[in-house]
């Protein structure tokens, strides 16, 4: 048992330093993505200003106690959001990643499983993701006052629970490229719909009857509610059961629905030889 | 004539499946009744929205054969002949359709990755690598793939660096030659020492000289201790006569044959074309004298001599009766005899040939 965890920790390094790797022939782009996050965060600063500055600013009496500093509530999100893609498009990617590139054939020669090889070649991804999330609030605090408050380890219990729930929809997500190759749905739905209806950029309130049932759907609603609720508003685990069990639910139901529905994929890959196909 | 020429082609099959043949070497890799059979993908939506699709490809049938301990095993076939397929089978990519494939008795379905520990795979594909990693990164990397300890697989990859001569290892995979990153796919498939290697054309696009050292380090690796056992797959026919202890003909998903090369030569084409340069003589008088004695008769003049070329069965005396019709010719001087033995091209291009009269034949 120690053995094989030895084992599995040895190859996720193995392709964590290989991206490290990788990531060091492409500096610029590197750099390029911290220049983006500091200059969406002021921009995002000097759009919150528009608000705070004014006399009639409704922050301060805002009904949504989490969007009374709207920066704080901005870079949590994006911060959040950033994580949770990662979550939900790194293992997809991961596969058709190497596939694309050809390498996909010389990784499942050597004696690891595919799951292992969906998981350790997305672990670049969650390291790169915890730098870039943590850059949002660093430069929020740094330069522009922004302060949380609340149990960092509460709100980190929210970020792994709904990254694991993301997660099982990436599983799903990297099945549907396995044996459709392109064009997944789950992308479009996640990618597009955690934005808009998970309150990245708005309360999810202000959507009205309608949207709002769209938004109870999604896992991300449920993360990004707890962890400004914790952070921002600096809630305790009594006042954060709701959000929490909501994502164990989640956690419950699609764990083992995706993991059968990777296991039918694989399968169904390998019969049609279509395994390194793209 | 068919039924006799079929009855010795199984006769040569079944017996590279005999035990303790071959100074009674172990089985490396065995291969039983294996069919692969390509589903049609999404066979039932497409059905279910009445599309058409194309029927399944049927890429093995029924196939048998063994790889002993330190032999290299040639297969040879045409393109599509299911050779691709048997080398993906039996490093787990693809799962058989019935059948079964064991490497050092681990089944390639059921304990897939223990056969992929004991096998190397290398092939000519360039993309199988990261290209803005250098050759050492490269290897680093799947060596830590495999399992191996740090210390372990850095010592290992400068064995192999050594033994492969390689000199760039730290250069960007995508900036060495293509001969260099052809041994490197080699050095990859032999990190952790497996005791099978499956090398899928591994000379393809290299230069004379580049092929004829890798082909050396090949007929090395069996000498190695212990064996490795290598099953080569290749276009380059002169490369398996010269390396294979045994090849198997395969063609549309059947093996055909499996023998030695020189039992394979002899099995299907005992002839052997005889080549003679000759001076002081006319074409003509050449002609006329050879009319009787020789069918096919080419004849090709060069500067100060003609060469005469035709095919003879062996041991024959069309050989003596050419001899003595040129003596009868007046002034004909023999100035060279040279004979050419049936190749593994030929074996190939006769098999060929047999499928496709077969397949016209079932045609109507």
């Amino acid at each position: 048992m120690l053995r094989s965890v030895k084992l599995l920790l040895r190859r996720v390094r193995a392709f964590v330093v290989r991206d490290f790797q990788l990531m060091l022939s492409y500096r610029l782009q590197f750099f390029l993505r911290v220049l983006t996050i500091l200059l969406m965060v002021t921009t995002l600063f000097f759009i919150s200003k528009t608000f705070t500055g004014r006399a009639d600013c409704p922050c301060a009496e805002s009904p949504f106690a989490q969007w009374r500093d709207p920066l704080a509530a901005w870079i949590t999100g994006l911060a959040v959001l950033n994580y949770f893609m990662t979550g939900f498009s790194s293992l997809a990617n991961a596969i058709r990643a190497e596939q694309t590139q050809g390498t996909l054939e010389s990784v499942l020669l050597t004696p690891i499983n595919v799951p292992t090889v969906v998981v350790a070649s997305s672990a670049w991804d969650f390291v790169q993701a915890t730098l870039f999330s943590f850059l949002y609030l660093f430069f929020g605090w740094l330069f522009y006052g922004v302060h949380f408050q609340g149990s960092y380890w509460l709100a980190l219990l929210f970020l792994v629970l709904t990254t694991l729930v993301l997660s099982c929809l990436g599983i799903l997500s990297a099945s549907f490229a396995m044996v459709f190759k392109r064009g997944d749905p789950f992308a479009v739905l996640l990618g597009t719909g955690s934005a808009l209806f998970s309150g990245v950029f708005f309360p999810t309130q202000l959507l009205g009857a309608g949207f709002s049932s769209v938004s109870r759907i999604l896992p991300p609603t449920y993360g990004l509610d707890g962890i400004r609720r914790v952070l921002i508003e600096g809630q305790g685990l009594a006042e954060v059961r709701e959000p929490l069990l909501t994502l164990l639910l989640f956690l419950a139901v699609l764990l083992p629905f995706s993991l059968w529905v990777f296991t039918r994929a694989i399968r169904r890959a390998k019969r049609e030889g279509s395994l390194i196909q793209y | 004539m068919e039924d006799e020429r079929d009855a010795r082609l199984r006769e040569t099959v079944d017996a590279s499946r005999e035990p303790g043949t071959e100074a009674g070497r172990a089985v490396a890799v065995s291969i039983n009744h294996l069919s692969k059979t390509y589903p049609v993908p999404l066979a039932r939506l497409k059905s279910f929205f009445r599309r058409s699709s194309r029927p399944p490809v049927e890429a093995l049938r029924d196939v048998s054969l063994e790889v002993r301990e330190g032999e290299i095993f040639g297969l040879i076939g045409p393109n599509g002949a299911g050779k691709t397929t048997l080398t993906k089978i039996i490093a787990t990519l693809v799962q058989p359709t019935t059948g079964a494939v064991t490497v050092r008795g681990f089944d390639s379905v059921r304990d897939a990755e223990r056969v992929r520990a004991s096998i190397g795979l290398a092939t000519a594909e360039e993309r199988s690598f990261y290209w803005r990693l250098t050759a050492r990164q490269n290897l680093l990397f799947f060596a830590r793939l495999y399992g191996m300890e740090e210390r372990v697989a850095r010592r290992r990859i400068d064995e192999l660096l050594n033994l492969f001569e390689f000199e760039d290892a730290g250069r960007r995979f995508g900036e060495l030659s293509t001969g260099n990153k052809q041994r490197l796919a080699v050095a990859r498939a032999l990190l952790p020492n497996p005791p099978v290697l499956l090398l899928d054309e591994p000379t393809r696009s290299l230069d004379p000289l580049a092929a004829a050292r890798l082909r050396a380090v090949i007929s090395q690796l069996v000498r190695f201790e212990p064996p490795v056992s290598i099953l080569l797959t290749s276009h380059n026919l002169t490369e398996v006569e010269e390396l294979c202890d045994r090849v198997a003909v395969i063609g549309q998903g059947i093996i055909r044959a499996v023998d030695t090369p020189r039992n394979l030569r002899a099995l299907h084409k005992q002839t052997e074309r005889v080549r003679l340069t000759l001076r002081g003589v006319e074409r003509q008088a050449i002609e006329v004298s050879l009319a009787s004695v020789v069918s096919e008769l080419e004849i090709t003049e060069q500067p100060g001599a003609i060469v005469l070329a035709f095919m003879r069965e062996m041991n024959d005396d069309t050989l003596d009766k050419v001899l003595k019709a040129l003596a009868g010719a007046r002034g004909a001087q023999v100035l060279g005899v040279e004979s050419e033995r049936a190749t593994l091209f030929d074996v190939l291009t006769a098999f060929q040939q047999e499928e496709e009269v077969k397949k016209n034949a079932a045609l109507g």
